[in-house]
């Protein structure tokens, strides 16, 4: 089936078999392989991307539901001059390691700034339960997202 | 502000080590053909036990902004032209004797390009320690984990499906789960004519008679699960066989030269037909530390003349690849009254899963850790390790010390308790301090293990809390 | 994942219609959080996925005349972000921000959750204490019963073949009335409840009214604790009788005895849990 939908602002489509999940769709026909296979099952995190506005597990979302839909990877985070400020503090704080659960980690941490830009230290590991990390204990990407958003919030009280 | 380590180093001598300072052993340093080493190896030898440049300050990896920017190529994320995919189909009981296995059915669906047995593997054994791993089962599955064949369609999904078609003729055998039940004379055999495959005693003084003359006598059995490392990352390998006869892989695997040896050893080509290219890996913890499915996808890729990719399932990487040793452990210790351990008599038997794997460094390190970092006079040890019908155990971070350490400071906490002992003090009272002998007689230096107790418990709290 | 169809019709008519034809064949999809996990494992004889989450009248949250109407493939994500739900249901909220995590909550649907039917559905418990009704619609039309008789057994429902879930009533008269949710799980995230509870009471003149417990995973379907209820109906609320109240919710339950938690366990998060959910009512009720 034809799926259209808009992918980190451009327009794209692919003819995939029904039972395509968005996570496969985005890895194997879009060529964006940025977004990660952990468990396929909706527990690691690794494939959280953000579909009109909230985050989801792709490997859980049919691409047929995403038709028409606003995606978000991993890939879109940055534009090409400058970095995410997440992914600014994430690479200061040594927040990733091996790195395979970074990009899922990003899209929900920039999830959650975009709908409370001053997230307590509570409701930001609330935010990241979906994101299983095996090699940081988490408190480094805990505390990259916390200063993300004081500097968020510095920079608007000024 | 990040500060780079490279930055922070700003007096030279904190690098190079003074003149005064003596390399740690008693032997110079040398290379083959006797000349003398030009570079410092010894660390410096000023406080680096409170203190070093890197201490405190904050060191940004080098490869972390690819990671946050989801540029990091894993293995998954690369593909050729052509490539085909490859799935394993694991065995159907714990213990069997395959009899045949008919893969003609799969073949002759469209799209599925390779299958392979077994059987076609020219030499069907691998490990880091003994060689008793089959790339695929056969004629023995000794696990469900075990695969018995494979198959590379052109894609994943094929693949799937072309799994089902393979039929596979098992006479069951009876499985052994339990490694007490495993170690009787009359269990069912795993691999040869006893299933304790590796052992180890550590003997130091007279246990017995320490434990006969002791006024207190704990005795405990403590037990530990099997652990999955699970790596976000799944196992993953690409092989691709040219035409020269050469085959390069592309593999998660965390060792690639010991990988080489292992690969060049199955295959039965020389390693230097072998590039094994370790790729980034997305998460080892001891679960990639050995060749998993790199032959079977290597021969998949000489019979199809295509490139190959093999990603394991979550499901396979619990099943199939390693995991951490469960042990049980019977711990007998006697202290006198003011809770001086005396003796310590201890029991470890190792559940090793159908493979040796790793459990050589294992039983090891499980073994001379088990007494506790305590000054005790007179030990015994004894390990074994045990095959049973269950999934393999192999490395996995501290590879046995987190077992011993469960059993042996819930042991601590009995004693402390039962003599009404602060379980602080105890530890304060046995523990290891500067030249030490551990249980094997090494003198042990840099010890801050009395320093670390105290400074801990005073940052929790701990004498506030029992006041 | 096998070959399969996908449809998105967009009417409950087309998508009753659509499963009716395919008889065995076809699925309805809600957010699919259960069922794509499933079809990866264990395919079964399923050909034809129906994704019922599109249609209007399976959506949105309002408040009319009869009371709050929640569609049935609203998402937890959106329970847990609506105003009227925030104000009036905080229980629903609470227990729908107990499910999994951000990235399922923002597919799984409510109405996927209660025809899951699994013991432990944790936003079963917050709605049976309001009261709630639901309307499904099938080949004949659409009927209406209270949610209690909407579970029948372990995954199993009173859905007939061929019917959908079109939404979920919470009576008027039940919008703010004092309540709260309590999930325990083996981990605060993405865990299943070894015993979940919710609690709804009234105060008139320093006594209770109307009281509703529910407890979930400890029975084959998530149960009321009616007699608990009972005791305390018309009564002065003091500790003393919560306490006595949730002795007698654990006489209710009929909780299993598994590898998660043991028998004596689920008995002991009963007593605790019913207590802590009607002590915060009370304790809201009391400060209004």
């Amino acid at each position: 089936m034809l799926i259209e939908l808009r992918v980190n602002g451009e327009l794209r489509s692919a003819d995939v078999p029904p039972e395509t999940t968005l996570l496969k769709m985005l890895r194997e026909h879009l060529d964006l392989p940025g977004t990660k296979l952990g468990c396929d099952v909706g527990d690691c995190g690794t494939c959280t991307v953000i579909v009109d506005g909230v985050s989801v597990n792709s490997c859980l979302l049919l691409a047929g539901r995403a038709k028409g839909s606003e995606v978000t990877t991993i890939e879109g985070l940055a534009n090409s001059n400058t970095l995410h400020p997440l992914q600014q503090k994430f690479e200061e704080y040594g927040a990733l390691q091996c790195g395979f659960c970074g990009p899922g980690m990003l899209m929900s941490a920039k999830n959650l700034l975009d709908n409370n830009p001053t997230p307590t230290v509570y409701e930001v590991r609330d935010a990241l339960a979906g994101n299983l990390c095996r090699c940081t204990g988490y408190t480094k990407i805990i505390e990259a997202v916390v200063d993300v958003s004081r500097d968020m919030k510095a920079e608007s009280d000024a | 502000m990040v500060t780079r380590t490279t930055d922070i180093q700003t007096e030279e001598d904190q690098l190079i080590p003074s003149q005064e300072s003596k390399a740690p052993s008693s032997q110079p340093l040398s290379v083959l053909g006797g000349n003398p080493v030009l570079y410092p190896l010894e660390l410096p030898q000023s406080d680096t036990r409170t203190s070093t440049p890197a201490v405190g300050q904050r060191a940004t990896r080098p490869d972390g902004r690819l990671h946050g920017l989801g540029q990091t190529q894993y293995i998954d994320d690369i593909s050729f032209p052509h490539m085909l995919h490859a799935k394993i189909l694991r065995s159907e009981y714990p213990h069997a004797r395959i009899v045949n296995i008919d893969t003609s059915e799969a073949e002759k669906m469209p799209g599925v390009i390779a299958t392979i047995t077994g059987a076609e593997v020219p030499e069907n054994t691998f490990g880091p320690t003994y060689q008793d791993q089959p790339v695929l089962a056969y004629p023995i599955a000794r696990h469900l984990g075990d695969g018995v064949a494979a198959v590379a369609a052109t894609t994943e999904q094929l693949a799937t499906e072309a799994l089902e078609k393979i039929k596979v003729e098992y006479e069951p055998l009876t499985p052994v789960f339990d490694p007490l039940e495993a170690i009787e004379d009359d269990s069912p055999k795993i691999h040869g004519e006893s299933n304790i495959y590796t052992s180890k005693i550590i003997k130091k003084g007279d246990v017995e008679k320490a434990l006969k003359d002791s006024p207190h006598v704990f005795h405990r059995q403590y037990k530990t699960q099997m652990v999955e490392h699970v790596p976000l990352e799944p196992q993953a390998t690409i092989a691709s066989w040219d035409g020269n006869g050469r085959v390069t892989i592309w593999s998660s695997l965390g060792r690639i030269t010991l990988g080489r040896e292992d690969i060049s050893r199955t295959l039965a080509i020389p390693q230097s037909r072998i590039r094994l290219i370790g790729t980034i890996v997305g998460g080892n913890f001891g679960g990639k530390n050995e060749i998993r499915n790199e032959p079977i996808v290597a021969l998949l890729s000489k019979k199809s003349r295509r490139p190959v990719k093999c990603v394991f399932t979550r499901d396979e990487e619990f099943t199939s690849s390693t995991i951490r040793h469960p042990f049980i452990m019977d711990y007998t210790t006697g202290v006198n009254d003011e809770g001086l351990i005396l003796a310590r008599k201890i029991r470890l038997v190792l559940d090793g899963g159908a493979y040796c794997s790793w459990t050589g460094t294992t039983i090891g390190k499980g073994s001379i850790l088990a007494p506790g970092p305590y000054n005790i006079e007179n030990v015994f040890v004894e390990a074994y390790a045990v095959y049973t019908n269950k999934t393999t155990t192999g490395a996995m971070r501290g590879f046995g010390a987190p077992q011993v350490c469960f059993a042996y400071e819930s042991q601590m906490d009995e004693i402390a308790h039962k003599l009404g002992i602060d379980p602080l003090e105890i530890r304060l009272k046995n523990g290891f301090s500067e030249n030490s002998l551990s249980p094997t007689s090494q003198t042990l230096q840099s010890v801050a293990l009395k320093e670390s107790l105290n400074q801990a418990s005073d940052r929790f709290g701990w004498k506030e809390w029992k006041a | 994942m096998k070959s399969l169809d996908y449809i998105a019709p967009n009417s409950a008519e087309a998508a009753v219609a659509l499963l009716s034809e395919n008889g065995e064949s076809a699925c309805p999809l809600a957010g699919g959080t259960d069922l794509v996990v499933d079809l990866k494992h264990a395919p079964g004889d399923i050909e034809l996925l129906v994704d019922v989450s599109r249609i209007d009248e399976f959506r949105g949250i309002e408040e009319t005349e009869d009371g709050l109407r929640i569609g049935s493939m609203v998402t937890y994500g959106e329970i847990m972000s609506n105003p009227i739900c925030l104000e009036k249901t905080p229980a629903i909220v609470d227990a729908s921000h107990t499910i999994g995590a951000v990235q399922t909550r923002n597919l799984g649907t409510i109405g996927g959750n209660l025809v899951t039917c699994v013991p432990s559905a944790d936003s079963a418990p917050a709605l049976m204490v309001l009261d709630a009704e639901v309307t499904v619609a099938g080949l004949d039309g659409k009927r209406r019963m209270p949610i209690e008789d909407f579970f029948v057994g372990p995954r199993k429902t009173s859905l007939e073949p061929y019917e959908l879930l079109v939404d979920i009533w919470i009576p008027k008269k039940n919008l703010g009335k004092p309540s709260d949710f309590y999930k325990f799980g083996l981990r605060k995230g993405q865990a299943l409840a070894l015993v979940n509870a919710a609690a709804a009471i009234d105060i008139k003149k320093g006594k209770i009214i109307d009281p509703r417990i529910a407890l979930g995973a400890v029975a084959p379907t998530p149960i009321r604790a009616l007699k608990a209820e009972a005791l305390l109906a018309n009564e002065k609320p003091t500790p003393e009788l919560i306490v006595e109240a949730s002795e007698i919710a654990v006489t209710e339950c009929k909780p299993i005895d598994d590898f998660r938690a043991s028998l004596k366990y689920r008995q002991q998060l009963v007593r605790t849990l019913t207590r802590r959910v009607l002590t915060r009512s009370v304790e809201i009720a009391s400060n209004r």
